[in-house]
């Protein structure tokens, strides 16, 4: 399936609405991997996010008859895979599972990474599958609304006021959250990080 | 203490945990899949129901008419069930007598001195010209010429 990245969502969107089941097809593509990122990053798990993705893109479908484009459809789009997560963790409850193995082994050449992981203190020259695991279990601890906000400030690099809408509350609300999350996690991986 | 930013790096780092590319074509297939399988699932009922649906908007049913006909019908239900019905123990008695046996296998038998006015079973000055013996009437023979 070809992505047209010269169709606007609103089209696209018209067009699934009228009938039109390769639009969406369009638009499944052009959101899937922003939105594996956001679902896995609150997940940890690959299994469960493929499912969980299928999920919200099928739900998606389901409601786009309904979708009145008073947000975007990118909105509306995180809205629903940010609920859908929130709902699938308290399911999940306690089960933390993470699958670790299919990090990208690139990380390890970034020169970010590099930089941040590097430092006169022999503590800095840590394992790195250490730190991708201290990493991902940081995260598990936050709560579903933090991690949430996390992944999508940090992580995916949006801005206060997008996830502000996504999860419908203010940009205080937003900073906030992240204000305390990265608390809780400073205190999880302080070892790996440079005075 | 670490710096926030310092944090913020590392969480950075999580972006590069992708699949393989290859994966997201494998992903629009099985949606596709899973879509088809849902179309074939789905019940006369809710093919209907999607269809009602559909064409609701068309009929232009204002909003506050659903809330009126909610209203009626809470009306007409708490105005039945507080009806009170009238003449009810007349009618009542009248099939409690209906239902009444006439005669009880129990019950005492009548006799000759049960049909005596109560003024003559009480005082006994009247008897002798009414009541020879008092036998139950149920137990005197019939009459043979």
């Amino acid at each position: 399936m070809e992505d047209a990245p010269e169709t606007p969502d609103a089209e696209l969107v018209a067009r699934t609405q009228a009938g039109d089941p390769e639009a969406f097809d369009v638009l499944v593509v052009r959101y899937s991997p922003r939105l594996y990122g956001l679902v896995y990053h609150m997940t940890s798990n690959h299994e469960d996010t493929n499912d969980l993705l299928q999920d919200v893109f099928a739900k998606a479908f389901r409601s786009i008859k309904g979708f009145q484009g008073k947000s975007s459809f990118y909105t509306w789009m995180h809205s629903i895979a940010v609920n859908m997560s929130i709902n699938f963790l308290k399911k999940r409850g306690r089960r933390h599972t993470m699958s670790l193995d299919d990090v990208d082994a690139g990380v390890q050449n970034d020169p970010e990474f590099i930089e941040a992981t590097t430092g006169t203190d022999p503590r800095h020259a840590a394992n790195l599958t250490e730190l991708q695991q201290r990493l991902n279990e940081a995260m598990q601890k936050l709560s579903h609304e933090h991690k949430a906000v996390v992944t999508m400030f940090d992580i995916q690099g949006m801005p206060h006021a997008e996830i502000a809408k996504i999860l419908r509350v203010s940009e205080g609300t937003v900073r906030s959250r992240l204000f305390y999350a990265h608390r809780q996690l400073q205190n999880h991986l302080e070892e790996f990080i440079k005075p | 203490m670490p710096k926030e930013t310092d944090t913020s790096k590392l969480l950075r780092l999580k972006r590069y945990e992708q699949p393989p590319s290859s994966y997201f074509d494998d992903f629009l297939f099985e949606f596709r899949r899973r879509q088809r399988a849902e179309m074939h699932q789905r019940s006369t009922r809710e093919i209907l129901w999607d269809r009602m649906m559909s064409l609701a908007p068309s009929f232009r049913v204002p909003q506050f008419a659903y809330a009126a006909i909610v209203a009626l019908a809470v009306t007409a239900s708490v105005f039945i069930v507080t009806q009170k019905p009238t003449g009810g123990n007349a009618l009542a008695s009248a099939h409690s007598e209906i239902l009444q046996p006439a005669l009880s296998l129990t019950s005492k038998p009548v006799t000759i001195s049960d049909t005596l006015p109560a003024a003559a079973r009480v005082g006994g000055s009247l008897s002798s010209h009414y009541v020879l013996q008092p036998r139950p009437v149920s137990n005197e023979q019939p009459l043979s010429f």
